[in-house]
């Protein structure tokens, strides 16, 4: 260990040879947030940049998407599928294993999201979500599942990436991610797949 | 293939075969003109570049600091944070770490870091099985090269040449070239991977001072598959990394993946601020030259960086020579930036136009043509001109600045171009004349014509 504060000392030491000025000062922020926008006008861009990114926004016109959601699980579980869920009042057919390693034949993830970002359809989640309904979930769930579906409260939709810091929590020691659709690639020649190694779709149910 | 390190020798190999070329070229560019439309839908990017290089330009200014601040956070959360001043104290950190937990296998998620340090042949040589997951990674691990490009690191490959790869390493059918099912078969085969690694290794996007967590972005989910199944994950970032707080990394994170592949945001941003339940979590905090670079006030604005890929992608000259001809790691204007003052041949900062067009992209304003003539001037400086520059360029010089030797000189090369056959003067035009006509020789010189002009304009500008 001693070895490794040398070498810190190295470093702090040669950056005081650095020639980049001092008076370099932090830029003010501030102005990049949003400023009121209306709620419908949120849900549109949402909408818009999670479809961009080829995730599918499910709000159906009654607007009661949580029973829309019961039936799609029930249809899964008859069809077979290995459906865990961390959203109350949606009932699973698999509970949290003990090992991360064991997860890997969930077919659908069902989890809570705390906020969503309009610009790019990107979504948060968190230790907090993770942990829903005391699971002590493992953080590689909605990686590792086959398909991952996010419930999103409409009222938690930000405008922009500036938007996202008042609305994060990443408490000492823990894990968020801000997720926009199904994993991809384009890794050979250009050529759009998606379902890289992560989920290969993503349904976002708004309630 | 590339016995020069010559990156002019290195192109003309690259460009023999001219329907390559212009595949590879243009498949860069169907990349620049992403970014274009994805930069075009954000009506504030010109002010997200500017502040995006505010923000970097004032962290290197308080670099010491900030790494301070961010050491401090991170054990707070109960993360282990080593220094490394080079490649190989910060190999060696990886190996003790990686010892310490007996680990057989190592899955990696993309990092240009490691790859500057050399990190997989030497874990390699102390017997630990090193995986790279991003499938473009994995395709050129498995051909034995370095990436091309820092952002899609098998762009140089057509699809029916990671086909036959793929056939002969993971057993799909002969004459399989479907990029679906490519990926399909990569992903089978990397999934074994993830299931038995023992540990998990990335690099980093950014590093946030006061919260000591850092960024790790992809589109694959192949970090956050390797972290999240073993207890072990190490994290391995350049000092540059550093920003200050997620008001700050929110600036850079709207400009990556629009300005790498024209994408809103990758499909991963995964904050890590402390490892998993009953896990271990490392970072190694890496200089390797980087503050070598600071001293050097011009020099010292290439590690604003956020290592986008977009000045590859615009490059003219990368587009047309390829990623294997730079003699460095990291290839195209930024790697010529980062790479000049240890590129042996003296060759890289020639491979430029000085077009600009990289700086003009830049999402955090590097400016790269004004580096990459600076690093010109060192070489000559430093009297490590290559062959031929060294010897014609002072006498070039001194033609240029005197009038009348210029005037001379231009008065015979036009005499020459008018009264000598085309086929003769051409082999004195060297590498110029190669893919180029000689120029119709004009009547009279600018000088004459400007004289002329300039007079019977006086006139009337008096008037006007």
């Amino acid at each position: 260990m001693s070895h490794n504060t040398a070498s810190k000392h190295a470093i702090l030491a040669a950056l005081g040879q650095s020639s980049i000025n001092q008076l370099n000062q932090k830029p003010d922020l501030s102005s990049l947030k949003s400023t009121s926008i209306l709620p419908s006008e949120l849900i549109n861009r949402f909408e818009k940049g999670l479809t961009s990114v080829t995730g599918e926004l499910i709000y159906p016109d009654n607007g009661n998407s949580i029973d829309l959601l019961k039936d799609n699980v029930a249809k899964l579980i008859h069809q077979g599928m290995q459906v865990i869920s961390l959203v109350d009042g949606i009932k699973g057919n698999q509970l949290m294993t003990t090992h991360p390693h064991e997860l890997k034949h969930i077919d659908y993830a069902i989890m809570p999201a705390r906020f969503a970002v309009a610009e790019n359809g990107a979504i948060w989640v968190d230790s907090e979500q993770l942990n829903g309904l005391n699971a002590k979930t493992h953080r590689v769930l909605p990686f590792i599942c086959e398909n991952l579906v996010l419930v999103l409260n409409k009222d938690n939709i930000v405008a922009t990436m500036h938007d996202a810091p008042a609305k994060m929590r990443l408490h000492v020691g823990d894990f968020g991610t801000f997720i926009a659709g199904p994993s991809k690639t384009a890794d050979i020649e250009q050529a759009l797949v998606v379902g890289a190694h992560g989920a290969f779709s993503l349904k976002v149910y708004l309630i | 293939m590339y016995q020069s390190k010559s990156h002019a020798d290195n192109a003309t190999i690259f460009c023999r075969d001219e329907n390559r070329v212009d595949w590879h070229s243009k498949a860069l560019w169907n990349l620049r003109e992403k970014r274009d439309r994805a930069a075009a839908s954000v009506p504030e990017w010109e002010q997200l570049r500017q502040l995006g290089s505010e923000i970097k330009l004032h962290t290197l200014s308080h670099l010491g600091d900030y790494l301070c601040q961010f050491e401090q956070k991170c054990i707070e959360n109960g993360i282990q944070v080593h220094w490394a001043t080079d490649a190989s104290e910060h190999n060696q950190i990886a190996l003790d770490i990686l010892s310490t937990h007996s680990v057989k296998k190592l899955v990696k998620s993309k990092s240009m870091l490691t790859e500057e340090c050399h990190l997989n042949p030497f874990l390699e040589k102390h017997g630990i099985e090193v995986i790279d997951t991003d499938l473009g990674e994995r395709i050129i691990q498995l051909n034995h090269q370095p990436p091309s490009h820092i952002v899609v690191p098998a762009i140089h490959m057509k699809k029916e040449e990671v086909g036959e790869l793929f056939h002969q390493k993971l057993n799909t059918p002969k004459g399989e070239s479907d990029p679906t099912r490519l990926t399909r078969a990569a992903r089978k085969h990397l999934r074994d991977q993830f299931l038995s690694a023992d540990a998990a290794m990335t690099g980093v996007n950014m590093a946030i001072a006061d919260l000591g967590a850092v960024v790790v972005c992809t589109n694959e989910g192949n970090a956050d598959m390797g972290v999240n199944l073993p207890k072990l994950q190490i994290h391995s970032m350049g000092i540059d990394k550093i920003v200050p707080d997620v008001d700050s990394a929110m600036v850079l994170l709207r400009m990556l993946a629009r300005n790498a592949i024209g994408q809103p945001i990758t499909t991963y941003s995964s904050f890590y601020r402390g490892s998993k339940v009953n896990g271990e979590m490392h970072i190694i905090i890496v200089d390797n030259g980087r503050t070598d670079i600071m001293q050097d006030k011009i020099l010292a604005e290439s590690l604003k960086c956020i290592r986008c890929g977009g000045c590859l992608n615009t490059c003219p000259v990368y587009r047309r020579s390829g990623g294997f001809s730079y003699n460095y790691t990291i290839p195209g204007p930024i790697g010529i930036a980062v790479g000049a003052q240890h590129d042996d041949s003296n060759t890289i900062p020639w491979a430029c136009t000085l077009c600009g067009s990289c700086s003009y992209v830049c999402p955090t304003k590097v400016p790269l043509d004004k580096i990459i003539a600076h690093h010109r001037r060192l070489k000559a400086q430093q009297g490590k001109l290559p062959f031929g520059k060294k010897y014609y360029m002072p006498a070039v010089g001194k033609l240029m600045s005197s009038p009348t030797l210029l005037n001379c000189a231009m008065a015979s090369a036009r005499l020459a171009l008018n009264v000598i056959p085309h086929r003769l003067i051409k082999p004195l035009s060297g590498a110029w004349g190669q893919y180029r006509e000689l120029p119709v020789s004009p009547t009279s010189s600018f000088d004459t014509w400007y004289k002329q002009h300039r007079a019977s304009n006086k006139g009337q500008n008096n008037v006007s």
